[in-house]
């Protein structure tokens, strides 16, 4: 899979979920690009901006999509990493903001 | 070349673009950083490092910038300066 291709693939996929991904591609493909790089040392495809630890269950939470991407759509219009955006957010119609990491309280608990 | 006065260090995931644009605005501003790529390091020391990382930021999330001004000796217009106060 080249990032490219997997970009087409997941621009397809956000569409039939009613979102779209980041319209800045050159972002996109360095997501993609970390996605691939991730799938291909973990064996999964985690979020490329979270750190992983490498054990499947543990990481579960943050393998994209992430279980916090609709909840940041809906609040930030954009998930945590801005690969997946609103239409709105992607017309520049809502701000653009840091979206903060919603694992912090789960992580804080089992560390 | 003027010398850099604070201490800069970066703590950065190598797959993180927010990271990558980081570390191309501290280049392009000709700046002196310590990178430390946390994702690549083997798991000891990136629980250390992720230790560390919370002393600054709880949420241990990346990018994290911090820098770092060192003052000596009493020197009350340089601490003013460093904290922004009059």
């Amino acid at each position: 899979m080249t990032p490219d291709r997997l970009c087409e693939v997941l621009s397809k996929y956000a569409e039939s979920q009613g979102i779209q991904l980041n319209k800045d591609k050159g972002y996109v493909l360095e997501i993609m690009e970390g996605l691939l790089k991730n799938e291909s040392r973990y064996g999964y495809r985690s979020c490329p901006c979270r750190l992983a630890t490498g054990i499947k269950e543990k990481d579960s939470d943050i393998i994209c999509p992430c279980i916090y991407r609709d909840p940041d759509i809906k609040e930030y219009g954009s998930c945590y990493c801005r690969l997946y955006v609103s239409k709105e957010w992607n017309e520049e119609k809502i701000k653009h903001v840091r979206v903060p990491e919603r694992r912090f309280e789960q992580s804080e608990k089992n560390s | 070349m003027r010398e850099q006065k604070k201490k800069v260090r970066l703590y950065s995931l190598s797959t993180c673009p927010t990271c990558k644009g980081v570390k191309k605005f501290l280049d392009e501003h000709n700046i002196t950083y310590e990178l430390t790529e946390v994702d690549l390091l083997d798991s000891g020391e990136q629980w250390l490092t992720s230790k560390e990382v919370k002393k600054y930021n709880p949420a241990a999330t990346y990018p994290t910038l911090v820098i770092e001004e060192v003052i000596l000796g009493l020197d009350e217009e340089a601490i003013k300066n460093a904290l922004g106060i009059q």
